[in-house]
């Protein structure tokens, strides 16, 4: 009796192990521990993720996902690590602005011929879309979403000082009116006008590059020339800096801090992603919680043209992945891809046309109020050194409005370095 | 039958055998290790296209070497007075301390040696029109070294006292003790993850605290004069443990007739403390000393979760920037050639030390 026992067991195991195919997945976006099966209800972007990925372990026949454990600070530096230890997770999640990096030294694979077979529908994707996982004409990944930076605004801090008109809240349209209304909300309420991650991850970096491309400049050409010293960048740091002069914004806060003040209902008004438009609508709900009147506005244009910063996510499979293995990963990726909608409810924008116009999507709470954004979605030219450059900036930054340093001296320290790294 | 077979191995054989597994894991995970970079350091190498092409590399000499360490235009001058004369004032006094006997051969020499690096290391600058080639590179040493010399006095001083206060055999001094070791046992993850709580200007203690005194909260780890001190007071904070063990060990050794002696001629307290625990420790004190400067040079996590280097790479340390070269840029052979650089400060160090420690009074 105990041997058919064990060779049943035994048999077992050689059957669900040769029928389920294991797929690792890499990702980051933080940890969700009991996000469970449903992807209609989750909230926030950890869960909501997790949640499409535990229904795809759960339906998908014969495919079975390990989350590998990841963190977002090194995520990266885990992938690259992975990759060159010849065990990278069979999918993982990147941003586009890496592709340059991945698809330029062949470690992901080129995945256009094999889309139609797991059911993708490449021509439901948005032009943009297309465009975002697109390298030397091949496609390199499966996108899930463009993320922008918006302004999350407080509409009880803006009417006490003001500043709303039909609902909606008065932005400025030009530094001076920044600083204006800035005063105005200070005078009047006697918190601050503006917050945002300054100090540490690169918000006040994504902030400046976007009144700089309001001004049409850019941190370097096509053709690898540093561009950073220039009246351009000098306009649109000082459009900054002069909150921090004034008192009106303090630049020493991180993430965490700036977030919770916005959430205290101590500044009127917080510059960070569209991930967590799902979340504050939550918080603001929420009786405990200083903010009541949550809106979402568009990063507002101080200068000639709309712009602001934005990157887009997206699922690659390593180019040494083949075979059964492939196939069970591009089944994976085209799950997350029929889910389009439920990461959507992060505040991320679609990027499935059938999507964008459905009336799920455009019922989301607050989706009205920043659909401008799609339009103004901007980044840096690609680059292989894109985390480099990004660092680079955010320590010469940092270095203004945290450690006094002279404007022109930083812009034209950072323009040397960025352009050693474009030369490397 | 027993007796006649000479079956046992000489003990010169048993050594061998015995080190064998020691040295095969020693030979493979340190030695091969150390060569190897030093190899890679020698290569243009990029971590991904290496990875999937083995012949992606390209042999440099080097050229690592000079792109981190060197410049273009570098001159050699007064740039920085104040280390400089520092290092002029230790030279005279090593001279002073030569002639008149006053210290022992040896640890003039290492006074010496050390001085006359201060006199000539800080002298290079770029000059007309020059510039490093790589402007974050002797910055950053910079700021490692004064983690390393805040941090490794911090923790001797704050363990040594600890230990002498502690050093009672009674019940709740052996929980205290346990107590203190407890923070060592935690990972650096969590010790950053504690500390960042508690240097946070909204929810932190120390700016509840401050507040009660009227005082407005510190951003601790985003202000430019608080930085290095965050993240060397949570070093002091983890590594306080295993110094005030060997403390505690030291001061065990140490005979109690001394004392007994010493009382007699009204030496007690902080007088006994100066007089004979401290002379006692010297040994105890240099290899604490020598352990802590080795593992605060490779500082890293502390850095890396709780400031990120920064604000403007203020606490911008060595192994964060060799992590960022190798693994975010890709670029290993730049990364191996300051890994290269590190290996010989460290080495450095414990040579002078080593010397120091050896001397006889």
């Amino acid at each position: 009796m105990k041997h058919v026992l064990l060779t049943a067991a035994a048999a077992a195991t050689l059957a669900s192990g040769a029928l389920a195919q294991e797929v690792t997945l890499g990702r980051f976006f933080g940890a969700c521990e009991d996000a469970g099966t449903d992807t209609t209800s989750s909230v926030g972007e950890a869960c909501i993720i997790q949640s499409i990925i535990n229904a795809a372990d759960a339906e998908i026949d014969g495919v079975s996902i390990t989350t590998l454990p990841t963190d977002w600070g090194n995520y990266y530096d885990q992938i690259k690590a992975a990759f060159a230890g010849g065990t990278p997770p069979d999918i993982f999640v990147m941003h586009r602005h890496r592709i340059p990096e991945f698809a330029g030294l062949g470690a992901v694979a080129e995945i256009s011929g094999d889309l139609e077979a797991v059911g993708i529908d490449a021509s439901d994707w948005s032009a943009t879309a297309l465009d975002a996982v697109s390298f030397n004409g091949g496609i390199y990944g499966v996108p899930m979403d463009f993320h922008a930076n918006l302004w999350h605004v407080n509409m009880d801090l803006m009417a006490e000082a003001g500043l709303v008109e039909n609902g909606k809240p008065v932005l400025p349209s030009t530094p001076e009116e920044l600083i204006a209304h800035a005063q105005q909300l200070k005078d009047a309420t006697g918190k601050d006008y503006l917050a945002a991650d300054f100090a540490q991850f690169p918000l006040g970096v994504r902030t400046v590059l976007a009144l700089l491309w309001q001004q049409n400049g850019n941190i370097f050409t096509d053709d690898g020339t540093a561009t950073i010293n220039t009246n351009e960048a000098k306009n649109a740091v000082t459009a900054i800096t002069q909150l921090f002069d004034a008192g009106l914004a303090n630049p020493q806060l991180n993430y965490a801090d700036s977030q919770q003040a916005f959430l205290n209902g101590e500044s009127a008004i917080l510059v960070n992603g569209t991930w967590v438009v799902d979340f504050y609508t939550a918080e603001a709900a929420k009786e405990e919680v200083g903010l009541d009147n949550y809106y979402v506005a568009d990063f507002p244009t101080l200068f000639d043209t709309g712009a602001t910063w934005a990157d887009s996510h997206m699922w690659a499979i390593p180019s040494t992945v083949d075979g059964e293995q492939k196939m069970a990963a591009l089944k994976v990726l085209a799950f997350i891809n029929d889910h389009n909608i439920d990461w959507a409810r992060t505040g991320h924008m679609a990027v499935r046309t059938s999507v964008v116009e459905s009336e799920a999507y455009t019922s989301l709470p607050h989706r009205d109020e920043y659909a401008g954004t799609a339009a103004i979605a901007k980044d840096t030219p690609p680059s292989e050194r894109y985390g480099a450059i990004q660092d680079v900036l955010n320590r010469e930054l940092q270095a203004i409005w945290l450690t006094g340093k002279d404007v022109e001296t930083a812009l034209a320290d950072a323009e040397l370095e960025v352009q050693d790294l474009l030369d490397r | 039958m027993r007796e006649g077979r000479k079956a046992y191995l000489s003990q010169t054989q048993a050594a061998w055998v015995l080190l064998t597994p020691f040295l095969a894991t020693y030979a493979l995970f340190l030695i091969y290790p150390f060569f190897r970079g030093i190899w890679i350091s020698l290569h243009d190498w990029n971590l991904l296209a290496v990875a999937f092409n083995p012949d992606a590399k390209e042999f440099v000499g080097l050229r690592n070497y000079e792109r981190v360490m060197w410049g273009r235009n570098i001159t050699w001058g007064f740039a920085s007075p104040v280390l400089q004369a520092l290092g002029l004032l230790g030279l005279v006094a090593a001279a002073y301390l030569l002639r008149t006997n006053r210290l022992g051969r040896l640890n003039v020499i290492a006074l010496a040696v050390v001085s006359a690096a201060l006199v000539f290391l800080p002298g290079f600058h770029p000059g007309e029109g020059g510039r490093w080639y790589d402007r974050r590179f002797w910055p950053t040493v910079g700021n490692t070294i004064l983690f390393v010399a805040w941090a490794v006095p911090g923790v001797t001083i704050s363990a040594m006292v600890l230990a002498a206060a502690l050093n009672r055999e009674t019940k709740a001094m052996g929980a205290l003790r346990t107590l203190f070791f407890l923070s060592q046992v935690l990972s650096v993850t969590v010790v950053t993850l504690i500390w960042q709580i508690m240097f946070s200007p909204r929810q932190g203690l120390i700016a509840n605290v401050m507040e009660v005194f009227g005082a407005s909260p510190i951003n601790w780890l985003t202000d430019e004069k608080f930085a290095m001190a965050a993240i060397v007071i949570a070093t002091v904070w983890w590594s306080l443990g295993i110094a005030m063990i060997l403390f505690l060990a030291g001061l065990q050794d140490i005979s109690k007739d001394i004392y007994e002696a010493a009382a007699l001629d009204n030496a007690k307290g902080i007088k006994a403390f100066w007089y004979i625990t401290l002379p006692n420790l010297r040994r105890t004190i240099t290899l604490v000393v020598v352990l802590q400067i080795i593992l605060h040079f490779q500082v890293f996590g502390q850095s890396h979760l709780m400031t990120q280097g920064g604000p403007n790479d203020t606490t911008q340390v060595l192994v964060r920037y060799i992590y960022q070269t190798g693994f975010r840029d890709s670029e290993l052979g730049r990364a191996s050639a300051m890994a290269v650089f590190l290996f010989l400060i460290m080495g450095l160090f414990s040579v002078v030390q080593f010397i120091v420690g050896r001397e006889k009074s």
